[in-house]
């Protein structure tokens, strides 16, 4: 009987797609709690630029503190010195050489404050802030996962193709942003998590 | 009918349609505010009425997309702005989106050395060049490099970062998707500018209408769309008095038509007694509209009320006819009456005709055309087209005896010492709280709620729009000296803003520099060669590609050897818009407009500004004091027009002392009508001053009738039936608009409606009782 036939075959596939789901333990969420759970970090990083207007890659060197759930703070203390906090949706940038200090919010900066915002809210588990700025995927597994940001706000797009942050458990270890222009950078981040 | 009544008829008839052919085809209503301008105004005032007329400020219109998703509410803003651009009634429409500001991007690209403030020759020595090479190395390798890297190449020294950081200091609007957002996300955020200045309510309305049809044509989910501005408040306040304007006319017309049949019991008889107020509306117009050209909606509104004692005319002859008496023999028993009633508010109005204010003028001229022709159709027309067969009923006694109320049925000179005390009462009231007897602030008579008013703050703050209040002038004899007179004022307003007197501020120079800086700014850029020297030198060591920088070189080179930037190169963009709502022609020379954002000490600011040669103007306070001078004239042209009446009175009823028994009445029922409104907690405006002129015209009208001579008790009787019609009718009619809830239909309501009942009091306390005066 044909009703028979279809109910056999929505069984069959609803089975099919319950026990795909359950292969795929290492979801979103799942990384997203695993990442929430951190209250305090601080690493070590090193940034290379590349780009197609210089002759030689762009080295800096520095730390990054975080502390949940929305303060974050990038220091470059080579080949200059500068300062970068992010902290309640405000982003402010220090360059004491030159005594230069800007201000951002994420609300009239979307561009800017989207890119820090992908280190942040990625450090936080905030799939929410992620989300404003970015559609995301997840790959790989907790010991080694990958998480792919391609951004939907229309400012940001205009810029960055994607960022692709990797990570081990509750460490993230390397952010790569691949631009618009074709300029690349990537930050090697050598965590501690408290 | 007999053959003058003929003559008359066909007079009247040819009158009518004569003034109705005229405005036919030439009535044009005006709401243009330079009307009510005196002509002695100062600049400022001159300035206010530019800025109400063409003011950039008063043509704004915010628009916000609530409720919904943000990117339901983002995908609404782009559609609608993208209608709304195509719409002719707007000059621009801006939701934030980059993509439209395109040209102006590039305008500001192209001169972006001629427009930038720190431009000097250190900075393009071999050490300026160097250090900004540095730092835009240090800023590709922050978070910022993505952004900067497009333009580094041809702007290495940062000029458009400059720029974007004067042109929009704090960042601007919130942003989501690229669009304006309120910060919250909660709502898409867009400014349209409307091709219609603020003043001109209809054009206003039609563009209101047109963000509204547009809205509901593309109808998104659960969206709301909320409109604020200074025209959205003018349409609105238009439709919230036009409506109840209109309701409450309607049941005024139906309370009075019902008590003048109650009286009459003729539905002839009361559609007859509404000619004379008619004629004399319809002759009245024609009259200002030969005289002044535009007729002001003001003036129509005001007007209709002066006049609408004109309204009594007829009552008192149907009333005062007694049983089996034609109209005719009536009229020459109470004619002279009449003619003085209708006198003294023609020499009442006389003095407004020689206002310097043209409003005041064309109400003077229609007040006094209105009442003549209204009492010329009474004593000439209404006898004529009387139903042949008409016959007053039996003589009517009014319900009850006023003059027996009035004195609580003790000696006449009793009431009049009762009375004496009250207005004395009355008046040490006044004096008394003289200082609260104004209200100085037009704000209070606006109906727009205080939620209104604070929705619209917080769109303005989210949106950084311009304060409408405040405006900082400069001026100057040509648009260079202007120029250069908005770049002197720019640099006291940064310190001003540093000084956190207030948050922002815009200035023409700011697009288009005075030649004097452009030329410094020209100066300050090297030759080619010189240039490209101290490049090689400022990139010796540094990490940049060969050649790079060509297009920085030639982008100088281009700026050195092109024209200066002028009004016609920024022609087409919004660039040429800002400039020219902020840079205006001004009597024989030119001023700047600096709109402030956020003023929040204008006393500190104003001083400083007049300290620094600048002038802060305050619309606000302007446009009050504007009010108030307009009620001062009016109010000695009032004082002059009563001693006008007085003069008439004395001629007209032959006795100073019968002239003073009918002021005095009249004038009494104002100063307790201005007591009651002052114990009332009321403040006085110019609305409740023309109110009072009715008052006093009613008044009069009242205390002539009661004055004068009476025969027999019948015709006291009669007298007194028509002044309770008179009286219950205008009661009636301004008893409903007292229910009004916009204050100024409400102000005038309260106080003719009070003023009625006291003159109607009071002319019968103490010009009443013929028989008993003695001396």
């Amino acid at each position: 009987m044909r009703a028979s036939a279809e109910l056999a075959l929505v069984v069959w596939v609803t089975a099919l797609l319950a026990s795909g789901s359950a292969a795929a333990d290492f979801d979103k969420a799942a990384l997203m709690q695993l990442l929430a759970s951190v209250e305090r970090a601080s690493a070590q990083f090193v940034e290379t630029r590349h780009s197609a207007l210089l002759t030689a890659p762009l080295v800096s060197r520095g730390t990054l503190v975080y502390k949940r759930p929305d303060r974050l703070e990038k220091h470059v203390s080579f080949p200059f010195e500068a300062r970068m906090v992010l902290e309640r949706g405000q982003v402010t940038i220090d360059n004491p050489s030159r005594g230069r200090k800007m201000t951002l919010s994420i609300e009239n900066a979307p561009g800017i404050a989207g890119l820090v915002e992908s280190i942040r809210a990625t450090r936080a588990g905030d799939l929410g802030a992620l989300e404003r700025f970015y559609k995301v995927d997840v790959g790989g597994s907790r010991g080694a996962w990958s998480l792919r940001l391609r951004p939907h706000d229309r400012e940001l797009a205009q810029y960055v193709n994607a960022v692709t942050v990797q990570g081990a458990g509750a460490r993230i270890e390397r952010i790569e942003v691949v631009e618009a222009s074709g300029d690349r950078s990537v930050m090697e981040i050598d965590e501690e998590l408290k | 009918m007999r053959g003058t009544q003929k003559v008359m008829l066909a007079i009247w008839l040819i009158a009518c349609v004569a003034c109705s052919a005229w405005l036919y085809r030439n009535l044009s209503i005006t709401t243009d505010l330079t009307v009510f301008l005196p002509r002695s105004a100062t600049p400022e005032q001159q300035l206010l009425v530019n800025q109400l007329r063409d003011g950039v400020a008063s043509r704004l219109i915010l628009i916000s997309l609530e409720g919904g998703a943000d990117t339901a509410l983002a995908g609404a803003s782009s559609t609608l702005a993208d209608r709304l651009r195509s719409n002719a009634l707007f000059a621009s429409v801006n939701n934030g989106d980059p993509d439209a500001l395109q040209k102006e991007r590039e305008l500001l690209f192209a001169n972006r050395y001629l427009l930038s403030p720190p431009i000097s020759p250190e900075r393009f020595s071999a050490a300026g060049l160097r250090s900004a090479l540095r730092e835009n190395l240090e800023l590709l390798s922050s978070p910022a490099g993505a952004f900067i890297r497009p333009l580094l190449a041809s702007d290495p020294t940062g000029e458009m970062r400059a720029l974007a950081r004067l042109m929009i200091p704090d960042g601007g609007p919130g942003k989501r998707h690229g669009l304006w957002f309120s910060r919250d996300g909660a709502r898409a955020l867009l400014v349209a500018q409307t091709r219609a200045a603020g003043f001109d309510v209809e054009g206003q309305r039609l563009a209101i209408e047109s963000i509204r049809n547009a809205f509901a044509a593309i109808q998104p989910d659960g969206a709301r769309l909320v409109l604020s501005g200074p025209g959205v408040f003018a349409s609105q306040i238009r439709s919230t008095i036009e409506g109840e304007a209109w309701r409450l006319s309607a049941l005024a017309a139906i309370l009075v038509i019902a008590i003048l049949f109650a009286a009459y019991r003729s539905a002839v008889t009361v559609a007859i007694s509404m000619l004379p107020v008619a004629t004399g509306l319809l002759v009245g117009i024609t009259a200002v509209s030969l005289g002044f050209g535009d007729v002001h909606g003001i003036t129509l509104g005001f007007g209709a009320m002066l006049i609408g004692e004109a309204v009594d005319y007829p009552s008192y002859l149907f009333t005062q006819a007694a049983f089996g008496e034609r109209l005719d023999a009536t009229l020459a028993r109470i004619g002279s009456t009449l003619w003085l009633a209708v006198l003294t508010t023609v020499f009442g109005a006389l003095a407004m005709v020689l206002s310097s204010f043209e409003g005041l003028a064309q109400l003077g001229v229609l007040t006094i055309a209105g009442a003549t022709t209204a009492g010329l159709t009474t004593r000439w027309v209404l006898p004529a087209l009387a139903p042949a067969d008409f016959a007053p009923h039996r003589a009517r006694a009014a319900p009850f005896d006023l003059s027996m109320l009035a004195i609580g049925g003790r000696s006449v000179r009793g009431a009049r010492w009762f009375v004496i005390l009250l207005v004395a009462a009355g008046l040490a009231v006044v004096l008394w709280r003289y200082e609260r007897l104004w209200d100085n602030d037009l704000a209070n008579l606006t109906p727009v709620s205080e939620a209104t008013k604070l929705q619209d703050r917080v769109l303005r703050d989210e949106l950084g729009a311009p304060d409408v209040r405040y405006i900082v002038v400069v001026r100057g004899e040509d648009r260079e000296a202007a120029l250069q007179a908005s770049e002197s004022a720019a640099a006291f307003l940064r310190d001003s803003v540093a000084r956190g007197l207030l948050a922002g501020f815009d200035v023409p120079s700011r697009y288009l520099p005075s030649a004097k800086t452009q030329a410094a700014r020209r100066a300050a850029l090297p030759d080619a060669a010189t240039l490209a020297g101290n490049l090689d030198a400022a990139v010796r060591g540094l990490p940049f590609r060969e050649g790079l920088f060509a297009p920085f070189l030639d982008a100088v080179a281009r700026v050195r050897s092109g024209p200066p930037l002028d009004a016609d190169a920024l022609r087409g963009s919004a660039l040429a818009l800002k400039i020219d709502s902020l840079l205006i022609r001004d009597g024989a020379g030119w001023a700047v407009l600096a709109p402030l954002r956020n003023v929040r000490a204008p006393q500190a600011l104003g001083d400083a500004a007049r300290a620094a040669g600048h002038q802060l103007l305050d619309l606000k306070a302007e446009a009050n004091q504007l009010v108030n001078s307009y009620r001062d004239q009016s109010l000695r042209l009032i004082a002059l027009g009563l001693l006008c009446i007085t003069v008439v009175l004395a001629w007209g009823q032959r006795s100073a002392v019968r002239a003073l028994r009918v002021l005095v009445p009249a004038l009494a029922a104002v100063v307790l009508d201005v007591a009651i409104l002052l114990l009332l907690g009321e403040r006085l405006s110019l609305f409740n001053l023309v109110a009072l002129l009715l008052v006093v015209g009613m008044g009069l009208n009242y205390a002539l009738f009661f004055e004068r001579p009476q025969a027999d008790m019948a015709e006291r009787a009669r007298t007194q039936l028509s002044l309770v019609v008179c009286g219950a009718t205008t009661l009636a009619a301004f008893g409903c608009l007292s229910l009004s809830k916009t204050p100024v239909l409400h102000a005038i309501g309260v106080t003719v409606a009070l003023g009625s009942v006291l003159s109607l009091l009071l002319a019968a306390a103490l010009a009443g009782r013929r028989d008993d005066s003695s001396g």
